[in-house]
């Protein structure tokens, strides 16, 4: 049974299929919430990151997507750091030591399956923060990798700010954007104002990472030591989300026309794939047969473990589309809900 | 001691085990929220922020009257009364000088 996690602005959508074609709408989860992150960990308990304008920001824990219980040491900045937890935008649960990557910019782990989470405080004081400026989604941690050869380095993106890495399991970290175009100048710290939107790794190689950069597409095989653009036949470099097929290594990415636009190039929802690590992109099935203006955020590309590959896409116009066959041909799902926020789908659950 | 009645927001509910009222101890109104803490963290996180403050939009009155209104959170409260958790209705933008 395969479910599909929606996170939206008025909550969480889930959605189950045998098949990956046909799909039936479960109870909604966290109705008035925002839902912003889910995953499941290695134990298979599942994680969400929900959170209110009015009433906070928590972590909560499900066995099996219905439900939840909210756990009680959830992500907090120390009283005195001057920081606030507004989002919880990824966890990453590739190993035991789980992290969870929040607004406002910082880095959280975990190691007793998310019962309790403990700042990193060598990323969110880190010598540059006083550089960090928000962009326009606000000044938020959201991008994580990490080697599950070496479960000690740890990559972590945030946008306006750049990449950081670690190599001693989050206790040091140092900014990884040389050879990405930068967005925002600083004197002091001209090594930080690159805004990342999302990272992709190989799953064989750790050092070959693919990012999805305001300023383009990129490619690194150094850990993040060296970038170089990678966007040969986008139509924009822009975008948010990328994903990557864990048994072809096919990058999925969602262009968007610039900065100034932000939609689909051609008025219409298009997936973008590369069959050969970046090196050329080309579209991939069509999307629907209307006109589409959304957006796909960056936590709302995601891919299964299938072969072929399912792939899915979430809009900022509440529309899910789907494709059970490694991006040739896509179908919508029959729901339209509110802003989508993150996807995950779940095989087994 | 006496005991307080809290009716929290329908959105609060699970948080609270899946009820919308609880109950808490205290010879003042800081001392109920203290109780409240102590016995509801998984509630008291949504109330109150890192600072230990009043999250901004969060509203909350004692019986008919905004905690706003009283002089501190030292105010007495006695057996019976209740303390409403609302979310405040706010938006609008701060004027930038003014009026003309």
């Amino acid at each position: 049974m395969y479910k599909l996690v929606v996170g939206t602005v008025k909550g969480g959508f889930v959605f189950s299929s045998e098949d990956r074609r046909t799909w039936r709408a479960e109870p909604q989860i966290f109705r008035g919430w925002k839902l912003t992150a889910v995953a499941r960990s290695r134990s298979g308990r599942f994680l969400a990151g929900v959170s209110s304008q009015v009433y906070g920001t928590t972590v909560q824990v499900s066995d099996d997507l219905a439900d939840w219980r909210q756990i009680e040491a959830g992500p907090a900045f120390d009283t005195d750091s001057g920081l606030k937890l507004e989002q919880i935008w990824r966890f990453n649960t590739a190993t035991d030591v789980m992290y969870a990557a929040v607004a406002e910019a910082g880095l959280f782990k975990s190691d007793d399956d998310g019962d309790s989470w403990h700042p990193l405080d060598g990323l969110n004081q880190h010598p540059t923060r006083n550089s960090w400026v928000p962009g326009a989604g606000g000044l938020c941690a959201h991008a994580l990798l990490v080697d599950a050869r070496d479960p000690d380095r740890v990559w972590c993106g945030i946008s306006a700010v750049g990449v950081f890495r670690s190599d001693d399991g989050g206790q040091t970290w140092t900014p990884k954007n040389a050879g990405v175009t930068k967005t925002v100048a600083d004197l002091e710290h001209p090594d930080v104002g690159f805004c990342v939107h999302a990272l992709a790794a190989d799953p064989d190689d750790a050092n070959k990472i693919y990012r999805q950069d305001h300023m383009g597409m990129y490619r690194s095989t150094d850990g993040g030591d060296s970038w170089e653009n990678a966007e040969n036949g986008l139509p924009s470099g822009f975008g948010f989300p990328i994903a990557i097929d864990l048994k072809t290594r096919t990058l999925f990415a969602f262009p968007q026309e610039s900065s100034e636009y932000r939609m689909p190039p051609d008025g219409c929802f298009q997936v973008y794939r590369s069959r050969n690590r970046g090196d050329s992109w080309e579209q991939s099935g069509a999307g629907g047969d209307g006109a589409s203006f959304a957006g796909v955020l960056r936590g709302s590309l995601v891919v299964d473990s299938e072969d072929p590959c399912g792939v899915y896409a979430g809009t900022t116009s509440g529309t899910v589309h789907i494709s059970a066959d490694g991006g040739d041909s896509w179908h919508e799902l029959r729901a339209t809900l509110p802003r989508i926020l993150c996807v995950e789908i779940f095989s087994n659950a | 001691m006496p005991e307080i009645s809290v009716k929290l927001p329908s959105l609060l509910a699970q948080a609270a085990g899946g009820t919308r009222r609880i109950s808490v101890t205290g010879n003042t109104l800081r001392e109920a929220l203290d109780d409240l803490k102590r016995r509801y963290p998984t509630v008291a996180i949504h109330l109150f922020d890192e600072t230990g403050e009043f999250r901004r939009h969060v509203l909350c009155f004692l019986n008919d009257t905004s905690f706003r209104g009283l002089d501190s959170l030292d105010h007495p409260v006695a057996d019976g009364d209740t303390i409403f958790v609302l979310q405040a209705v706010s938006g609008g933008r701060q004027q930038a000088g003014p009026p003309t």
